[in-house]
């Protein structure tokens, strides 16, 4: 058997320890061995942000972070944005605003955007800015910030 | 938040629209049934689905785009721990055969390479990384072949073949009026020569299927896919089974944009080969880069124009003659032509007409089904052909269109058919220059001498919605409604959801025509064995097909329905009205039985409470040969103006609002939409100005998102939309296609948005910063720097490796 390291980390709220090879990537980590397939992977090469996470509440692309790296951190996955099974308020946004097409970059997205709301950033042109490492091909953009808009003033950044 | 700020970034529509209201959900906002879960992340893709004992499939591709396979040594693919299979040609059951139109396209090569990514064997294996050794590890014995990378240069006698009988798949053309006297007249003549780039899909959800074999008797396909009826006939072939036993589900799709219409079948036929040879599930995931390179690509086109117009502006004839990259397999390519051709000329009334549309094999990317279907290529020179004959006017290019769009009188387009119902390209024109401001725009002197420079553009295009008609035969639609005992409602439709709403669209127009809430409405996604075929989910046709085909299911319901609730309500069926969850008897409204109530009913009686829905377009004529008739059963217009920014030093474009206004007939769902637009207009400027496949010898060389730059959340501009409304088109409700109309002016638009900033002309595609620097010669402000030598490098630069 080749040789394994051992992963403990906070996931979602919850302690989990999972025994890996070190060449492990945290999105295959989340996705086959904690079975959360939220996290989508478009590229494998963190330029379209379908498999963000946050990392100690930054928001990373986790096929570029090795899992044993996240040893002792804490991960929040889109899964984990729900709060006792309701939406963050972003989530709750992107779907009253529109901001929701095919969905496979959405998850990204919404981690992206809670951070962006947590870091309380009002401005829309610095939420696009800040958003602009997650590709989406099917909204063109506009309801995804109009439902940044729309949480923000809702006060979702407090709640975040 | 101040309403200025939101308004400045994210691009507000402007007309706000009703929420669903008492007269139904129709042009409403209510939620879109797929965002929920969606939005939670557990809205399950094929790469979600796992089965006990799935294996992970991978293809070996050729590096080169042109050779004599002579053999393939597989020893050391078969000995990576975890393979269980590697195929090749001689294992596939059924056909060696995937084109979709016509049978050139083996899906393993047996003898010839003709383009990189042609598939020489596929592996299954126990892990996805074991299956990409193994692929790695086969080793092909290659004679490389001269190859042909421009496809005007493989029309010439004595290119290499493609295939038996040359290069020249096909000529389309448009004959109409007498040309040589109408170039007699005209007082300005317009010659240009159009070099326009493909592009990518960039769906985000790469191509991926898993199949699920029984025994070697049946199959089923879940996949990632606009056409679930195209993946059934390409996995019975390569299997050798009839339709019936080859079930193909549509997993929810990540993205298509043409993307997933006709590529999909090639994976899917893989892994149903693979799943047959293992007896096990077989899945695969086509790593980005992969996708990238071997699946298709909007078709780079070079384009002539000879336009003339008298001094009134009043244009006197079009000539127009357009080469298509096929690459190296028909695929779509004579269809896409097909539309191309027809769509030329534009909404424009023009006395004589010539247009001759090539489609040429070469060693390049393969050419397929993109958004627009080659309209947005011919749209684009159309268009620029329309400014560069304003400038030679001195005519406002507002104006010179005014002129020559048709209209309610003068209403017969370039092939000669009577546009049906009300020709709104003036409305559309006019809507969209007020919101653009463009009066005033041109009105106030703009301070254009500085480095960053402003201007603004038109981009107008008449779309035939629905299949040409030599694709009639393909439009049908099917639909299934089942009402059950409890009043929710079941909807199937044969047409899919991609992103682009159908879902919600059907679900709007299911619960509109019952008079129910739409969220006791659910609709799921289509498979072969609950649907008739319903041709491709293409050519801005899935709210229109599948919405007609759920009216005629619902009309056969209530024939069913309407008694029972009559009796409920103690009047004649024919009396009875479905509003607001109620059945009510006509003229007293205050005579109601909740809808849920009448189901109940029928349960309780044991009446039928399924129906099934059919749609056909209506036939038409047209002459394949001369191009005259009705290629399309109707049309949407739509005109959208760009206002851009340019750093004329460094050849950077910002785009910083795009004005559209549609005729979209009816609204269905606003939210939708609006999505359709403001999506639309974002890709089409990617392919405008930043998008560009480069090619090294048939290779993609830029196959990231890196290095192939789809537009990001900054780079999107404020988008303003108006919707031009109006009776009579024949979609449900009269709705009429947005999805496609919403990409194929923006790319017009913004090329004439730049070169009124510049006061250059640009005829190639993408206009990437050494493409502007280029155009701007010696009126570079670093001219005096920039040597001639210096100027070709950047265009080499640009170009390096379209030609090889």
């Amino acid at each position: 058997m080749a040789e394994r390291v051992t992963v403990t980390l906070t996931l979602n709220g919850e302690r989990r320890t999972f025994e890996v090879p070190p060449g492990r990537r945290l999105l295959d980590l989340l996705r086959d061995d904690a079975g959360l397939t939220g996290s989508k992977e478009g590229c494998g090469a963190g330029e379209c942000g379908a498999c963000t996470v946050l990392l100690d509440g930054v928001p990373v692309t986790s096929c570029l972070v090795l899992a044993a790296s996240a040893d002792g951190h804490e991960v929040v996955t889109v899964e984990g944005l729900l709060q006792a099974g309701r939406l963050h308020p972003f989530q709750d946004s992107l779907v009253t605003r529109g901001g929701v097409q095919c969905g496979f970059c959405t998850p990204g997205i919404a981690v992206t955007g809670a951070a962006i709301l947590a870091r309380g950033e009002a401005d829309p042109s610095e939420q696009a800015r800040l958003l602009s490492g997650n590709l989406c091909r099917c909204t063109g953009y506009t309801k995804v910030i109009e439902a940044l808009q729309d949480s923000f003033a809702k006060g979702g950044h407090a709640k975040s | 938040m101040p309403s200025r700020e939101r308004t400045r970034a994210a691009g507000i529509a402007s007309d706000p629209g009703p929420r669903s209201t008492d007269h139904g959900p129709l042009g409403g906002r209510h939620e879109r049934p797929d965002a929920r879960a969606k939005v939670a992340g557990s809205t399950r893709f094929v790469a979600d689905l796992a089965l006990p004992g799935m294996l992970h499939a991978a293809l070996a591709v050729s590096p080169v785009p042109s050779a004599r396979l002579a053999g393939l040594e597989l020893a050391a693919a078969r000995a990576v721990d975890g393979v269980e299979a590697v195929l090749t040609a001689a294992d596939i059951p059924g056909k060696n055969q995937v084109g979709v139109v016509f049978p050139d396209q083996p899906l393993l090569v047996e003898d010839r390479v003709r383009m990189v990514g042609d598939r020489f064997a596929l592996v299954a294996a126990r892990t996805p990384e074991a299956a990409w050794e193994a692929a790695r590890l086969v080793r092909p014995l290659l004679e490389e072949l001269s190859a042909v990378h421009d496809p005007v240069a493989a029309l010439r006698p004595g290119a290499p073949p493609l295939h038996e009988g040359g290069n020249l798949i096909r000529t389309f053309k448009v004959v109409r009026g007498d040309v040589t006297r109408e170039r007699a007249r005209a007082d300005v003549v317009v010659e240009a020569e159009y070099q326009i780039g493909g592009q990518e899909h960039a769906y985000l959800e790469p191509q991926a299927c898993l199949a699920i074999p029984e025994a070697r008797e049946r199959i089923t396909i879940i996949t990632s896919c606009q056409c679930p009826f195209y993946v059934q006939k390409a996995v019975a072939r390569v299997l050798g089974l009839p339709l019936a036993a080859v079930r193909v589900e549509q997993a929810p799709t990540g993205g298509g944009f043409g993307g997933k219409e006709d590529y999909p079948s090639e994976p899917a036929a893989c892994v149903a080969v693979l799943a047959f040879a293992t007896g096990k599930p077989v899945r695969l995931v086509l790593p980005r880069e992969l996708d990238m390179q071997a699946s298709t690509k909007r078709h780079t086109v070079v384009v002539r124009h000879r336009w003339g117009a008298d001094r009134d502006g009043q244009l006197c004839f079009a000539e127009v003659e357009t080469v298509m990259d096929a690459g190296a397999y028909i695929g779509l390519s004579t269809v896409v032509a097909e539309r191309a051709n027809a769509s030329s000329i534009g909404p424009y009334r023009v006395p004589a007409v010539r247009v001759a549309t090539h489609v040429a094999y070469t060693n390049n990317l393969f050419g397929g089904a993109f958004r627009g279907f080659g309209a947005p290529q011919v749209t684009w020179a159309a268009e620029a052909t329309m400014d560069k004959l304003a400038r030679r006017l001195r005519m406002d290019p507002l104006e010179l269109r005014r002129r020559n769009v048709l209209d309610d009188r003068r209403r017969t387009t370039s092939t000669g058919q009577r546009l049906p119902g009300p020709v709104l390209a003036s409305e559309c024109l006019d809507r969209a220059a007020a919101l653009a401001g463009w009066d005033e725009f041109r009105a106030r002197s703009q301070a254009n001498s500085g480095p960053v420079r402003e201007g603004m553009g038109i981009g107008l295009v008449l779309y035939g919605c629905n299949l040409h008609h030599g694709g009639q035969r393909l439009d049908r639609s099917s639909a299934v409604v089942i009402l059950q005992p409890d009043g929710s409602v079941v909807v199937r439709v044969g047409l899919t959801e991609m992103g682009q709403g159908n879902l919600a669209a059907a679900q709007t127009i299911a619960a509109q025509a019952l008079g129910v809430d739409p969220a006791v409405v659910q609709v799921w996604q289509p498979d072969t064995t609950t649907v008739g075929d319903s041709g491709p989910t293409v050519a801005s046709r899935g709210a229109h097909m599948s919405g007609l085909a759920i009216l005629d299911a619902i009309r056969r319901l209530r024939t069913r329905l309407d008694p029972v609730a009559a009796e409920l309500l103690g009047c004649r069926a024919d009396e009875v009205e479905l509003a607001g969850s109620l059945a009510s008897v006509r003229g007293s409204p205050e005579r109601t039985v909740p809808v849920a109530q009448v189901a109940s009913e029928m349960a309780a009686r044991r009446i039928e409470a399924i129906a099934t829905g059919w749609h056909r377009t209506r036939p038409r004529r047209f002459d394949p040969e001369t191009g005259i008739g009705a290629p399309y059963e109707f049309y949407a217009i739509a005109c959208q103006i760009a206002r851009v920014k340019v750093d004329s030093e460094l050849g950077l474009i910002r785009v910083e609002e795009v004005s559209a206004a549609h005729d979209v007939g009816r609204v269905i769902h606003r939210d939708a939409m609006e999505g359709q637009i403001q999506g639309g207009i974002v890709q089409g400027m990617g392919w405008a100005i930043s998008e560009e496949l480069k090619l090294d010898h048939g290779r993609l060389a830029n196959p990231s998102f890196t290095d192939y730059t789809i537009p990001t959340a900054a780079d999107a501009p404020k988008v303003r939309i108006t919707v031009v409304e109006s009776e009579g088109a024949s979609g449900p409700f009269g709705a009429k296609g947005v999805g496609e109309p919403s990409l194929i002016p923006t790319a017009a638009a913004v090329r004439n948005a730049v070169c009124d900033a510049l006061g250059v002309e640009i005829d190639r595609l993408p206009l990437t910063p050494p493409t502007v620097v280029a155009a701007l010669g010696d009126r570079h402000p670093f001219a005096w720097l920039l040597s001639e030598r210096r100027v070709d490098e950047h265009e080499r630069l640009a170009t390096v490796d379209r030609d090889g």
